[in-house]
């Protein structure tokens, strides 16, 4: 709740003055991807939160872990139990801040490639992650794209015996925000 | 009975392909359709949102990764051109409601409703963000 009570607040509260530069989503989508020798491992959660504020930069996800949908069910289980226990540790959030976002102008249609600096919690570790994202205005819609690597240790992710000479132990993480809705008044 | 190396070879060989058989239908097993899954809680909108929003630990190990019925009105259907649907369902002056990811072999089954109606969708909770998230949903019907 620490991410989301703000948020639910924020919500609840914004005025139409300053709701134009905030931005949330429901909608978002998360792919995280490995290739090795055994076998790619890709899972896919399309239903992020993310809350994206302009004027000030600060962009922030949450995803849950159980969220994340595999093409095998084995190897779902094995996510869940084995590897992030989402039982213990059920959601992931990133906190981060876009360097220079007042040059992000949200009339007409753009993109801009910008450096994002924040914290990623899962798995019970905070660590820091500096990447770059895409935000695109397109006909007043604002979306936004990034991707980062992980490395599966830093995480306190364990991998079994058995398989650890054939697994990649770093994730390559897609994030996807489609269409960010402007924050209203409820 | 002493059995014959032939006897034996032929039992062995018979275990092999058999475990293989297994592993390979394990391996390959997609997620269960929840269909014919009992619910282990029968709930309505108002009610799951107040529990999670109350003491989410608390909710989490009553829900978590189990199967639950919620009753409510559709506030939202969203649609990915079939690839993906999302049905929500609550109230359209709460910021909290439940989510709930159809089931891909489920997906017509949405499609003679609209929003305002009310409906019973049976899904895995997957925990609370802004909404209690249900994944692998289905439609009950309302003589279930």
């Amino acid at each position: 709740m620490k991410f989301l009570l703000p948020l639910s607040l924020f919500i609840m509260v914004a005025s139409s003055a300053i709701a134009q530069s905030k931005y949330f989503t429901k909608a978002g989508k998360i792919t995280f991807f490995s290739k090795s020798s055994l076998e790619n491992i890709e899972a896919v959660n399309n239903k992020v939160v993310s809350v994206l504020d302009v004027t000030t930069g600060q962009i922030e996800f949450a995803v849950l872990m159980k969220g994340f949908e595999f093409e095998r069910a084995l190897m779902q289980e094995h996510f869940n139990e084995n590897y992030v226990e989402s039982d213990k540790y059920p959601k992931a959030i990133f906190k981060g801040t876009i360097e220079n976002s007042k040059g992000i102008s949200l009339t007409g249609d753009n993109a801009f490639t910008l450096k994002v600096n924040g914290s990623l919690t899962m798995h019970g570790v905070t660590n820091l992650i500096n990447t770059t994202a895409v935000i695109t205005v397109k006909s007043g819609v604002v979306s936004a794209s990034c991707n980062f690597n992980i490395a599966l240790e830093d995480y306190k992710i364990s991998v079994p015996a058995v398989v650890a000479d054939k697994i990649n132990k770093r994730l390559t993480i897609a994030v996807s925000i489609p269409a960010y809705q402007v924050m209203t008044t409820k | 009975m002493v059995l014959s190396k032939k006897n034996i070879a032929i039992t062995a060989g018979l275990i092999v392909i058999i475990m293989t058989g297994y592993l390979y239908k394990e391996y390959h097993r997609q997620l269960a359709d929840i269909t014919s899954v009992q619910p282990v809680a029968k709930i309505n909108v108002a009610a799951i949102v107040n529990l999670y929003q109350n003491d989410e630990t608390k909710a989490n190990q009553q829900y978590l990764n189990k199967t639950i019925q919620v009753k409510g009105a559709i506030t939202e259907i969203i649609n990915q051109q079939d690839t993906l649907i999302n049905v929500f369902i609550g109230d359209t002056n709460s910021v909290h409601n439940v989510s709930c990811l159809l089931d891909k072999r489920h997906f017509n089954t949405i499609k003679k409703y609209t929003t305002g109606q009310q409906i019973t969708i049976k899904g895995i909770c997957t925990g609370f963000l802004l909404d209690v998230e249900l994944n692998r949903c289905v439609i009950v019907q309302d003589n279930q």
